[in-house]
This record gives structure tokens, sequence and C-alpha cells, in this order.
């Protein structure tokens, strides 16, 4: 599979899963963005050195993976872009802080190493969040998440239509660039000296499919607002799951929960 | 009480200065006619019908929608009468399901979730996808993106229907499908097309175009039988006829 049919097929795919029929996935797009801003408001609040407090956290990503029926592979193959830039972050700590602040087998483990790892896990944590709203949540129901809470109909419509425009760029790209490629055998990749003419042909393309796309909509009463589906149906406990999550992450906040844990059976 | 009509007047239009696309179109569509529009490539089919839905207001003479004159304040009340059919059905449809697509018209018009729930049924029972409502787009064939597009302008409950090359990259099966569900429409239908095929077998009138003229305006079978006028203006006789 080309690069680009990799790509329109994993954003489809994703758009996909998140329109599944799974509880999770019917919980009130508010709440599951309420949730996800709160989670990642507590992770990145943990020192530097709270590395022990800081795992608690992942309680959070597990239910979800595990009631949305997720799959870790699939959300680590997504995710593999980010992640390795998320971990490059505090790479240098280790080298600034030499501190040592534990030992573990005889071997100091300096403050640096703390921090790496710790703004490591936050990012990975921060990103598997954002994974997982985008994975249980539709984007018109993000959106209309996100109007619910006001903010203004222009910035919601933008990102709707962003979300859109990606899939026929994908498309033209993927147009162009299998064009070429049947009439350039045995290369590998696009000549250098084809990108101008090609890119230039990929905007111009683009714009028409943007363009007709916009017709489209005005034509059927489209007046700069998306309305997106008006949600009547209360899902069962979510609620529940609501203000269940918010006490138990406030918890693993305040409390270092694997020592707490761990200290019953010292 | 006034029946649906488009009356158009005159009409030209020019992509560029001296380069007239449309030039001095004239013709008058009632209630329950089936109006097919054909031509040689350029003629100016697509023009003409996209001109008929406001998609583009910089022509001169008149386009009049139930005695209501096509122009920007008008045009939200006009095209809620109207439904257009891209050619491309990837244009013509965006959302991310069938279901989703088929509403948004509706939603846009601020019904309430009750009657858009009813409309959408209505639109896909119409064009019989119901089976396909919950469909990602990106996951149909090209004959059920076409369904899903005319679904998505029975929503509105138009009372014209304009279709751009309704009939393109359809197999036999799904134009033959398509044919018959247009012939169950009777609404004002103005169809453009070359496939003269397609025409003879949905339209009742039929109107030529050659550079951006009306050549000749008929019934189906005065226009499309008339092998010495088709090929005059780069057409040919319909094959079904040749068959006979």
């Amino acid at each position: 599979m080309s690069k680009f049919n990799q790509a329109i097929y994993e954003i489809q795919n994703l758009d996909t899963i998140s329109k599944e029929d799974k509880w999770v996935n019917h919980i009130h797009p508010l709440i599951k963005l309420f949730l996800t801003v709160y989670y990642i408001g507590l992770v990145v609040s943990f020192q530097k050195y709270d590395l022990e407090g800081l795992c608690g956290m992942c309680i959070y990503p597990i239910f979800v993976f595990i009631i949305g029926e997720l799959s870790w592979k699939e959300a680590i193959y997504r995710l593999r872009i980010v992640l390795p830039l998320v971990c490059i972050v505090g790479i240098l700590n280790p080298f600034f802080d030499t501190n040592s602040i534990a030992e573990i087998g005889g071997i100091a483990i300096s403050g640096g190493v703390v921090s790496m790892v710790t703004l490591m896990i936050k990012g990975i944590f921060c990103i598997l969040a954002g994974y997982l709203l985008i994975a249980t949540t539709s984007i018109e129901e993000i959106c209309y998440g996100l109007r619910k809470i006001h903010i203004p109909k222009i910035m919601v419509t933008q990102i709707l239509l962003i979300y859109r425009y990606i899939f026929l760029l994908l498309w033209e790209t993927k147009r162009i660039t299998q064009a070429y490629a049947l009439r350039a055998p045995g290369q590998k990749g696009i000549h250098i000296k084809a990108w101008g003419p090609l890119v230039g042909q990929l905007l111009l393309r683009s714009m028409d499919r943007a363009q007709e796309v916009y017709e489209s909509m005005c034509i059927r009463g489209f007046q700069g607002e998306f309305f997106i589906r008006k949600r009547n149906e209360k899902v069962k406990g979510e609620f529940i799951y609501f203000i269940a999550f918010l006490i138990i992450l406030l918890i693993c906040r305040i409390y270092p929960i694997f020592e707490v844990i761990g200290g019953f059976f010292l | 009480m006034s029946h649906i009509h488009i009356d158009v007047e005159n009409l030209i239009y020019a992509y560029e200065k001296d380069h007239q696309v449309l030039k001095d179109i004239s013709f008058f569509a009632e209630e329950h006619d089936a109006i097919g529009v054909v031509g040689a490539n350029g003629a100016g089919k697509s023009t003409l019908l996209k001109l008929l839905v406001g998609l583009d207001l910089n022509f001169k003479g008149s386009i009049r929608v139930e005695e209501i004159p096509l122009e920007k304040e008008t045009l939200g009340k006009i095209r809620e009468r109207m439904g257009y059919v891209f050619q491309d059905s990837e244009a013509q449809l965006f959302m991310t399901t069938v279901e989703e697509d088929v509403a948004f018209a509706p939603r846009n018009y601020g019904l309430s979730e009750g009657e858009v729930e009813k409309r959408v049924t209505y639109a896909l029972e119409k064009v019989h996808i119901e089976h396909l409502r919950k469909k990602p787009i990106y996951k149909m064939s090209g004959g059920e993106k076409k369904l899903a597009s005319i679904a998505t302008i029975l929503s509105m409950t138009p009372d014209i229907i304009l279709m751009d090359e309704p009939s393109v990259a359809l197999d036999p099966k799904n134009r033959r499908n398509l044919i018959n569900i247009l012939n169950e429409f009777d609404h004002l239908k103005i169809i453009a097309s070359h496939d003269l095929d397609f025409i003879m077998d949905t339209c009742n009138r039929v109107i030529l175009l050659d550079g951006g003229e009306i050549v000749e305006s008929g019934s189906t079978d005065e226009i499309l039988k008339n092998e010495e006028l088709l090929e005059m203006h780069g057409l040919e006789l319909p094959l079904s006829l040749y068959r006979k």
C-alpha cells in the first residue's frame, strides 16, 4: 500500500472506530472532552521528580482502552511518529541534572534521568488521552461538544472543514502520485524536477475540489455554520463515569497510588 | 394556486469578457417536465445547470423560479426548492456517513431532529438505499454514491431536480436502477447529459445546445431520432436506435 493510501486508510479507519456502537462511544462528547482536558491538566501538573505519583495516572488510559475495546498495538502503531518526538523531550536532562536522588540495586539514579522519564511519560499520557478522545468520539461530536461550551462557531466550523479537506488533499495527492508513478516505471519516489509542477497541480486540483464541495454545501443551505446532530439520548451511567473519574484522577494526583497500594503488602 | 416552473429568458453568460459560454438562452419548464439538456462536450450544459441553481450570479438575462427572480436576495428561497446533483458524487458527499450527508440540508434549514430523521428516512427509501444509512461514504461503490447524492437533495423535498451527467461512471445495472428511480419522481427534472440513451429513457423534452446556443428544442423523439440534426451538432443517434 502506498504511503498516501496508508494515510487515507488510517484516518478513515480511526473515523470508523470513533463511530462504533460501544458504550464509551455513546457517552456525551462534553464529558469525554472535559475528562481529557482535566486528565491532561492533572498529568502536566506533576513535579519533575514525581515519577511514582505520575505512574498512577495510567489508570485512565488503561480503563478507556478496556471499555472501548481498543487495541494497544494499533494505538502505538498510529502514534509511531509522535511518540519518538515526545521521548526526545528532556533527553538532555541527564546531562544537566547529575545529582543522585535514588538508588536501584546499588546504581545511583540522577535527577536528570528521573525528570527525563517523567517528561516522557507525561507526553505519552497526554498523547494517549488525545488519541482515546478521537478514537471514541467522532469529529462531529467533538465539535458539538465544543459548541456546547460556546467555542465560537467560526472556529468549530474551521475544525470540521479542515478535517474534511484533509481527505480531499490526500486523495488528490494520491491521484497525482499514482499518475506520475505509472509514467515513471522503476523510479523510486518523485524526481526533484517534477516537484514544482506536481505541487502546483496539487494546489489547483485541491482548490477545484474544495470549491465543488463548498458549492455542494451552499446548495444545501449552508450559511457558515455546521449544524451537528443534537443529542437527545442519555447514556446509562455516563454521569457516574464522569464523577467517578473526576474523583479517581484527583485521588491519583494527590496520593501516589502505587506507593499506597504497595504499603499494604509491606 | 401557482405551480412550479422555471422561466429562463435571454440568458447570457461569459467566463471571460470576449468568450460567451451561453448565448441568449430562453426556455420555459413546468411542473412534471423532464427536460434533457444535450450537446457535445463544451456546449454549455453544466454551466447552464450551475446558473439555474445560482452557483454564479454574474449572468445577463433572467432566470425566474415560480415568478421569483434568481438573485442574491432570493437565493436561499430558490435553493430550498431546487436540488442539484453534481456530476462527481465525491464532490457532493462530504460528510462521513450517508445518514449525516443526507441530514445536512434539513439541519441547515433549521428542522427539528425528529423532522430531520423523517426526511432522511424518506430520502433513503425513495432511492432504495435504506440499508446504506450508516455506511461510511468512502466504503461505497460509484453506483451507491450516485444514489446517495440524489438522496442528499431529496431530503430537501425539492420541487425541481437538476442533474449533471448522472449516468457517468455507472455500470449497466446501476444505470438502469437510476433510470427507474428517476422515472418514479414526478418533480420537474432537468438532466444535462451526452448519454442520449439515458435522456431517451428519462426525459420527455430535449434542449439541444451547441456552442452555448439552443439550436433545437422539442420532444425527445423529435430531436433524438433526427440523425442529421444530431450529427450536425457533434452527437450521434442513441445506441438503442441503432439496434432497432
